[in-house]
């Protein structure tokens, strides 16, 4: 098999097994099909100008993260959000917070996620969609682990608030005694 | 770990397998509890992300890729390095007005840009041109026979569909600008090239050819693919 053919091979494998996954982060990123559509298409034909680069198989889903972020902010300009450290939160116990399989369907958990500050946002798609472990989103993030382990707490509180019926700028849980 | 540590830990990290967070959860009943309810919250997470793209992603993916390598062939054999650098000094010095130009004069220049395309000759299964507007979030009635190439291209700030498609005495370029419509038809001659413009859908619809005699029956067939 000739070399490309083989990179040829590896990156239809890659389109077809990545690009639903890519889509959804894109979809959720920028709140628009059509650019995510856009954004994912443009990540893979970078990817395949440098798929020299990819290392491993096993990496790929990050790396192509990595891509789809960077075209995604050539998009937008973005202000470094300021965090505060996860020590600092206060704690809920969830167990009185409805759970929302039964306050509403997915529809009203994805209003919610759209309505989502964009700082909380991403880190919880980095990690729940992507894969990434909290020291990977903070190198992607150019933040601390401390600073995203806070956005991540404060995205599930906050999410949890709009699923409650509570503002999203709410943060009145208290620890249980 | 203490309780207060391990719903941190469960907020920012539910599905750890640090072995003090399991630990914690296996020894104290009520973050157990509260694990359980997280893990829920979890999967109606997981489930509410999972948007579907379209069934035509990957493909159209692919058709853009070998669209983008079938032109950089093409302008390697042709010695398109210095047009390549040619064409990136005009984008550079004159880019910024480029959004003051006409429709028409915007598309001879990116028929010119892409002259290459014009000599494709082998027609497109159907499938290639649906996906391509598909990737422009469009959908056609039906596919008019006798492309031979398709392209989503930036033209200028606009989003496009450009195509080729080969006749007798020459090929006419079919370019459907997505993003911008207009408000009236228009016959133009325009360096040696004769265009047509029309408003079509949300978008405006152009012709190019050096003549117009298959004009009529290029723009009937668009006008049926995407009406509705």
């Amino acid at each position: 098999m000739s070399a490309v053919n083989s990179k040829q091979r590896q990156f239809d494998a890659l389109v077809r097994s990545l690009s639903g996954d890519l889509f959804r982060y894109a979809y959720w990123l920028c709140g628009d099909e059509a650019l995510a559509h856009d954004l994912v298409q443009e990540t893979f034909l970078r990817a395949w100008r440098a798929l020299g680069d990819l290392r491993e198989t096993g990496a790929a889903k990050s790396w192509l993260i990595t891509i789809l972020r960077r075209e995604h902010a050539r998009l937008y300009e973005r202000k470094t959000p300021q965090f505060a450290d996860v020590s600092e939160i206060d704690v809920a116990d969830d167990r009185d917070t409805a759970q929302p399989e039964h306050i509403g369907e997915d529809a009203v958990i994805r209003a919610a996620i759209h309505r989502l500050d964009p700082k909380y946002r991403e880190p919880l798609l980095m990690q729940v969609l992507g894969g990434f472990s909290c020291d990977e989103i903070a190198r992607e993030l150019n933040i601390s682990s401390a600073a995203v382990m806070t956005q991540l707490f404060r995205a599930r509180q906050k999410l949890k608030a709009m699923l409650s019926g509570g503002d999203a700028a709410a943060n009145v849980y208290e620890f249980p005694a | 770990m203490n309780c207060l540590e391990f719903r941190r830990q469960l907020g920012s990290d539910p599905q750890t397998v640090d072995a003090a967070f399991l630990r914690h959860r296996a020894e104290c009943a009520r973050c157990a509890e509260a694990s359980a309810h997280a893990a829920g919250f979890e999967a109606a997470l997981r489930r509410a992300l999972q948007v579907e793209p379209s069934p035509q992603l990957a493909e159209s993916i692919l058709l853009a890729q070998a669209t983008q390598q079938n032109r950089r062939h093409a302008y390697l054999r042709r010695g398109g390095l210095l047009a390549l650098a040619a064409t990136l000094v005009l984008a550079i010095g004159v880019g910024m007005r480029v959004e003051a130009k006409p429709l028409s004069t915007q598309a001879v220049e990116h028929l010119r840009e892409e002259a290459e395309v014009l000599s494709a000759v082998k027609p497109l299964s159907a499938e290639s041109v649906r996906a391509a507007f598909a990737q422009r979030g469009l959908t056609l009635s039906q596919v008019p026979g006798g492309v031979a190439f398709v392209g989503c291209c930036p033209m200028g700030r606009h989003l496009t569909v450009h195509m080729v498609m080969p006749e007798a005495d020459g090929p006419v370029t079919v370019i459907y600008v997505v993003d911008r419509g207009s408000s009236r038809r228009e016959d133009f001659q325009r360096d040696g090239w004769h265009g047509r413009s029309l408003p079509l859908g949300n978008g405006t619809l152009i012709l190019l050819a050096r003549d117009t005699d298959h004009f009529d029956s290029v723009e009937s067939a668009w006008r049926a693919a995407l009406a509705g």
